[in-house]
């Protein structure tokens, strides 16, 4: 029979004390609680900006989940050698996957060098490869096991089972948002949830105010995308004159019951969300961009998203991720040539524009993008299995045992590679990197040591990497 | 020398530092830490960690901490304090005994003589600062020790026990305890904290004017009576519960729990009814096993287990979570830390965990879920019951239809070849590796077996129909084609080895240029079809193969083991029809989600690390040695109700503790321990111990009354008190934990929302009955507690209101304010619809002059008269009402009311 009530203040120091010594002091300290407790709203807000345990760069982040597994060999990492054995097998056993494989399926697309770095990315991606001087493509990564579900999670969340808060969860946790007129955590999907559903932006154990907010982004219109934006009943000054009489009841009732912050607190949320009705409505109103960038993000449903995504890290918002679309579209078991080159026909000039367009607007050094999906795919061909795939055998199964991930912005070296998969592009053999480790490597790009940015829950001091992870030094500038 | 330096120099930047850290111990003073974080960590962390640090522990010995340090190595202590000589560490880094460490390289000399120095000095290092809080011996944490009924302080002046206690602690601080909240405060505090709904205007002025002594009482009794208390307290419990209608995310099966509502429903039964607590538990693990009588509802008590995330259908993730919701949920206690490793800082290794582990995994779920109630028989329940049926049949139909196929295809003479040529190549094959084998091969492995099983006996003398292919086996490819008809031949002149007559002939016609043809040739004998009449004696030999149990022979109850992905898509999706049916059909009679035990209880035994494949010792099943330290292995199947028993029995010191501290939040705001679901030896210390301990005491005196233990605590002038916090309380005690003043409290969603309803006179106060969706217009105007949780797909709005995750078992609600629940009562459509239905209120409606209309509605609102402020306020606002205006002055006042933080905030 749990009644609820943390203080506002426990609630502090229960969020700092998961932050090691220094959590606490900076929370109170930006927040001012530590010398005047009933000072305001601010520090009362759980997603205030707080400072991470360093200095850091990276002060947002965008995901871009390519949901499915987008093959690394057709897309970052080139393996020629497999042109050798093209429709024969490997000269090694193929690594257990989720179904059976067979021989090998040299990529279908050109690959060309690109930049001063010359790093070769394949056609499917010709537009982000202009900007490869500034990618870092981390081409040894690797997660546990070849399915989709405890794989999303594992991306997403640190954990491939258990309840455990979303990246974007700690983000927010950690570093608050900027803009308290618009969500810290924005979670994008066009068309519906990606597999796994909101778990992928979940909170766990954290407060429910660090969970992303889920945008349908296949709807244009803002109500659609931001819940209760918009007052249908007195709107404008009538509105605005019922907030006058609230307050004018509100401080009648706080003058009498005085050291009271919750008072002052939900006071202050009535003019937040006020500020907030016209804030996001325009933040969330794609439209009102120029005609020109519009036509450099091109159309469709990705494009918009991206160019939100930039609207929204514009005006503070802590943590973006666009997940490509509904369920797994990257999962690309036949057809392989023909899906990838839609998928990334839809993706690949709008992060072009989005590179180029954080750099315009000077966003780009403090903003950490984040492209790749749950795992990857296999440098040879599918076999059909009975009732499942059409057996078209020209599709590549899961791969967890190498794939690509790159990253770009807020503090990470670009024009470079790191690690290496085998010979085929199988197996991540050079300096591999596992998703924990990943995690650790953005929380460092953020400003936090991920062994000490942990929480308190069920007796214990959880991190996102639980007890692993190392940061990968390579990728840092 | 030189690197030695170095090592002080990035030791002072890099050296954890003690701030922060709880209180040193004793022993080491200040510049025993600086001489250790200076000198000597450095050595250790440069040297040691990398083995002996926080990620490997060779030999078990850790010298990061300062616990490692003492403790040793698995066989014993490597340092003697002051002692070095008889310290094995010196002896290691000196290279003197058979442990020579570091042992690439020995240390520099200048090391070993700090080490030397700082062993002689007494070893001492700071204490590790997680483990700060911790006594030296965890089992003399307060939590853990017996309750004792302590004697209620002698103070003057002090009304009940409960304020002996709450004053003596406010007197030894200096601070004065605040008046008595007027009746007016007190009587709305009592009414939402009970029943979660607000006092009506005339409710108010009647307790106002009541001049009984008993006054207080009745206004408890009367609410403790009503049945809105259960609707408001079982939602408590349902967050400790981890209570939702879904199961969470599920591959292709349907998604609902059908019945879960009907453990929501028994939960405030229960509490209604002033169920005793140690039955309400007992019912809640062991139902089943519970002699109930007629009336079988309480099966539905289960659900508190069974109601859980379904992890991907992961066994030990799905115990880890009931674990879990009866540790933290009913005793304070977190063990899941003990599912990997012995709990570091609770007294609860990991044999405990897996002790409880047993428990569970000797559970099972039947897939006929027990009627719990009376089935009407009306023509929507036949009308169900037949749609019901004619689903099942299709889903029969179905599987008939596949399982038909498969076998078909299984009979078909290429399978039979396959499977037969698998197991005689695969015959020496080492068994570890015969799995993968088989799958390489796209066989299945249940029937591989099963041909594997049949050959087995043939194999071992001669068999006159398997015998020749082994021979045939052994031929190299090169000579095949030219001697396999002659050596079939010639195996069957030899009467040791005869063949089958049926065999040869086939063998003889089919000339096989292979092995494989070989076995293609007979496995056209053994799939013919078995001739009409009596076979004869070859042609039975041959068709043995058919005998029931035999390779082809597979039932349907099997098709599990031998469907594809197809197969399982099609037949999950007939069954997801069936479920999802029954989920949603209001006429599906109620029925509990039960556990039984298994007929054998598990053989429990510790996974080594977490890793069910890593084997590690045997353990019991019993409770965890902390809570009931006189605990004997249990004998009754799973021991599930042993486990109940030994959760609510009286000697365990952490049920009633954990029990009353949460009753004590829901009245006062927090408990007198913070962490509500740890009380472990981490957890926040008790504001006041001996207070816990006498409710914990009067509590289980009571008879587990819950009602009682509402009654006992707000009839104490503490929970009377004002919640007006002066000047000198706010400085002195922020956090109120002396309890000088009540704490004022914000509504949670469910109350906030009931009382909007109840305000607006739209309230449907219905007990019982299926989840509703609460966000869908047209809205429902039933009580939150009614609404359907989505585990998968969480409502936002609930989700901003900080209603509890159905994750895992919560502690406690976070209490966050954010715009986001500014918007929800701004802008939704659902805060519009209550405003005007209260601005249309009879009582509203019917006044004459809009100084009445005020009046009217800031007494339905918040149960009392507007003063003239307020009343001059309102007035200027209506003036300029526009008639044609969709929504009108009078609704917005109304919703302005509903959205103050008057409405939301209890005094």
């Amino acid at each position: 029979m749990t009644f609820p009530h943390y203080s506002r203040r426990e609630m502090l120091t229960r969020c700092g004390a998961g932050m090691g010594a220094l959590g606490l002091a900076q929370l109170l300290g930006t927040s001012g609680q530590l010398t005047a407790h009933a000072k305001g709203a601010d520090g009362l807000n759980p997603l205030a900006p707080k400072k991470p345990h360093f200095p850091a760069k990276a002060k947002h982040v965008i995901h871009i989940f390519a949901n499915g597994g987008p093959s690394q060999v057709d897309t970052f990492d080139p393996k020629p050698a497999l042109e050798k054995y093209a429709g024969k097998p490997l000269p090694a056993a193929n690594l257990k996957t989720e179904r059976r494989t067979g021989a090998a399926f040299p990529s279908p697309f050109k690959f060309q060098k690109y930049g001063q770095s010359g790093l070769e990315v394949s056609e499917i991606f010709a537009h982000t490869a202009k900007h490869i001087d500034d990618i870092c493509v981390i081409r040894s990564m690797h997660a546990d096991v070849p399915n989709h579900e405890p794989s999303f999670l594992l991306m997403n969340c640190g954990e491939p089972r258990q309840i455990r808060p979303s990246v974007g969860s700690w983000v927010t946790y950690g570093l608050g948002t900027e803009n308290q007129n618009l969500p810290g955590f924005v979670a994008m999907c066009p068309g519906g949830f990606p597999l796994q559903e909101a778990q992928n932006w979940q909170a766990g154990f954290l407060p429910g105010i660090f969970q992303g907010s889920y945008v349908d982004t296949r709807n244009t219109d803002v109500e659609k995308l931001v819940e209760f934006v918009k007052n249908k009943t007195a709107p404008g000054p009538a509105q605005r004159k019922q907030l006058d009489l609230l307050a004018k009841l509100n401080a009648a009732h706080q003058a009498e019951r005085p050291n009271d912050p919750q008072l002052e607190a939900r006071i202050q949320s009535f003019e937040l969300a006020y500020r907030m009705q016209s804030e996001a409505s325009e933040a969330f109103d794609v439209s009102r961009e120029p005609k020109h960038v519009l036509e450099a993000y091109g159309p469709g449903d990705q494009a918009r998203s991206l160019l939100l995504a930039r609207r929204l890290v514009e005006r503070g918002v802590r943590f973006v991720q666009l997940s490509h679309g509904p369920v797994q579209p990257w999962d690309s078991h036949d057809d392989l040539e023909k899906e990838h080159r839609r998928l990334a026909g839809q993706v690949d000039k709008a992060i072009a524009a989005l590179i180029s367009d954080l750099k315009r607007l000077g966003l780009f050094e403090e903003t950490l993008i984040i492209w790749g999906g749950e795992f990857g795919r296999t440098p040879v061909v599918e076999l059909p299995t009975p009732g499942s795939n059409a057996g078209k055998v020209n599709g590549r199964d899961h791969n967890h045992w190498g794939f690509t991930v790159w990253m770009a912005g807020g503090g990470v070296k670009g024009g470079q590679a790191v690690g290496a998969t085998d010979e085929f592009g199988f197996k991540a053999v050079e300096n591999p990197v596992h998703v924990h480790d990943l995690h650790a490597t953005i929380l460092w790009l953020l400003g936090f040591d991920h062994e000490k940015f942990t929480y308190r829950y069920a007796g214990r001091d959880f991190r996102l990497t639980d007890v692993k992870g190392n940061v990968v030094k390579q990728v840092l500038a | 020398m030189t690197r030695w330096s170095l090592l002080v120099t990035l030791a002072t930047v890099a050296a954890p530092s003690a701030v922060g850290a709880a209180e040193p111990p004793a022993k080491a003073t200040p510049e025993q830490v600086e001489f250790f974080e200076k000198k000597v960590r450095p050595i250790l962390a440069d040297n040691c960690y990398s083995c002996h640090g926080p990620k490997k522990q060779n030999g078990g010995l850790r010298l990061d901490t300062a616990t490692g340090l003492k403790t040793g190595a698995d066989d014993g202590a490597v340092i003697v304090p002051g002692d070095p000589a008889k310290s094995r560490l010196l002896k290691s880094v000196r290279y003197e005994n058979d442990f020579k460490m570091p042992p690439k390289k020995q240390l520099p000399a200048e090391a070993i003589a700090v080490l030397t120095e700082w062993v002689k000095g007494g070893a001492a290092a700071p204490e590790d600062a997680a483990a700060g809080a911790v006594a030296a011996d965890p089992k003399s944490h307060w939590a853990f020790k017996p309750i004792k009924n302590p004697p209620v302080p002698q103070v003057a002046d002090a009304a009940t026990p409960i304020d002996a206690f709450v004053l003596a602690k406010l007197t030894e601080a200096k601070l004065a305890p605040a008046p008595l909240a007027d009746r007016r405060t007190l009587i709305r505090r009592a009414y939402l904290d009970l029943i979660g709904l607000p006092p009506t205007a005339a409710e108010v002025e009647a307790f106002e004017k009541d001049a009984d002594p008993r006054a207080w009482e009745k206004v408890i009794d009367h609410l403790l009576a009503s049945p809105q208390y259960g609707q408001r307290w079982g939602r408590y419990w349902l967050d400790l519960a981890r209570y939702a209608d879904t199961k969470g995310y599920v591959f292709n099966e349907d998604r609902n729990y059908p019945f879960a509502y009907t453990y929501r429903d028994y939960v405030i039964r229960s509490l209604n009814e002033d169920k005793p607590y140690d039955q309400f538990v007992t019912e809640q693990l062991a139902a089943d096993r519970l002699n109930l009588g007629d009336d079988k509802r309480p099966l539905a008590a289960l659900g508190f287990l069974t109601l859980g995330r379904r992890f991907l259908g992961n066994t030990h993730d799905i115990i880890d979570d009931r674990i879990d919701v009866v540790t933290r949920g009913l005793m304070g206690l977190s063990v899941g830390c003990a599912r990997c490793h012995d709990h570091k800082f609770d007294p609860i290794p990991a044999t405990d965990y897996y002790s409880l582990y047993g428990i569970f995994a000797s559970t099972s779920e039947p897939k006929d879920l027990p009627l719990i109630g009376e089935v009407k028989r009306t023509p929507e329940v036949a009308a169900f019951e037949a749609e019901v049926a004619k689903r099942e049949g299709d889903y029969k139909a179905e599987l008939q239809k596949r399982y038909t196929a498969t076998l078909k295809k299984l009979r078909d003479p290429a399978a039979v070849s396959d499977y037969l040529r698998a197991v005689i190549e695969l015959r020496k094959t080492p068994d570890a590796q015969v799995g993968n084998a088989v799958r390489e091969r796209d066989l299945l492995p249940f029937v591989f077996n099963r041909w594997k099983a049949f050959l087995a006996p043939q194999f071992k003398g001669w068999s006159p129909v398997y015998g020749p292919l082994l021979a045939l086996a052994d031929l190299s490819d090169k000579v095949f084609a030219e001697t396999a008809v002659e050596v079939v031949a010639a195996l069957a002149k030899d009467p040791k080895t005869p063949v089958n007559p049926l065999v040869l002939k086939a063998v003889t016609d089919a000339k096989p240029a292979t092995f494989k043809a070989a076995v293609e040739a007979l496995s056209a004998v053994l799939t013919a079809k078995p001739p009409e009449g009596a076979p004869s004696r070859d042609q039975a030999e041959v068709f043995k193969v058919w005998a029931a149990g035999g390779p082809l022979d597979i039932a349907v109850t099997d098709f599990d083991k031998i469907q594809n992905r197809a197969d399982r898509d099609a037949l999950t999706a007939a069954q997801k029809k069936i479920d999802s049916f029954k989920a949603t059909n209001p006429f599906a009679p109620p029925r509990a989600h039960v556990l039984a035990d298994k007929s054998s209880p598990f053989q429990s035994y510790v996974f080594l690390r977490g890793n069910p494949g890593n084997r590690g010792p045997s353990v019991p099943l019993q409770p965890p040695a902390i809570t009931n330290p006189a605990r004997k292995p249990f004998t009754d199947g799973s021991g599930r109700l042993e486990l109940a028993r030994a959760i609510v029995n009286p000697e365990n010191p952490l049920t009633a503790r954990v029990l009353v501290n949460r009753v004590w939040a829901g009245h006062f705001g927090h408990g007198f321990v913070r962490t509500p679901s740890d009380f472990g030896v981490r957890s926040d210390s008790p504001s006041h111990p001996e207070l816990l301990d006498w409710l914990a005491t009067q509590f289980m005196q009571d008879g587990w009354s819950l009602k009682k233990l509402h009654k006992l605590m707000m009839t104490s002038t503490a929970y009377q008190r004002s919640s007006v916090t002066s000047a000198e309380a706010f400085k002195l005690d922020t956090d109120n934990k002396l309890l000088s003043h009540q704490n004022r409290r914000r509504l949670d969603f469910e109350a906030m929302r009931d009382s909007l309803l109840a305000t607006s006179g739209k309230i449907d106060l219905a007990l019982e009955g299926r989840p509703v969706d609460l966000f869908k217009a047209p809205f429902t105007t039933r009580r939150s507690v009614y609404g359907l949780i989505d585990r998968t797909n969480f409502p936002g709005t609930m989700r901003a209101f900080d209603v509890a995750s159905p994750d895992t078992h919560s502690p406690q609600r976070f209490q966050t304010t954010a715009p986001q629940q500014a918007l929800f009562l701004m802008n939704s459509p659902f805060l519009a619809e209550q405003a005007k239905a209260l601005a249309a209120r009879p009582e509203v409606a019917a006044a004459k002059t809009p100084e009445e209309k005020v009046t009217a509605l800031y007494r339905v609102a918040l149960s009392r008269n507007p003063t003239k402020a307020e009343l001059a306020l309102a007035l200027e606002f209506v003036a300029e009402d526009d008639p044609k205006a969709a929504f009108g002055a009078w609704p917005q006042v109304a919703q302005t009311l509903l959205l103050c933080n008057e409405f939301v905030f209890i005094d």
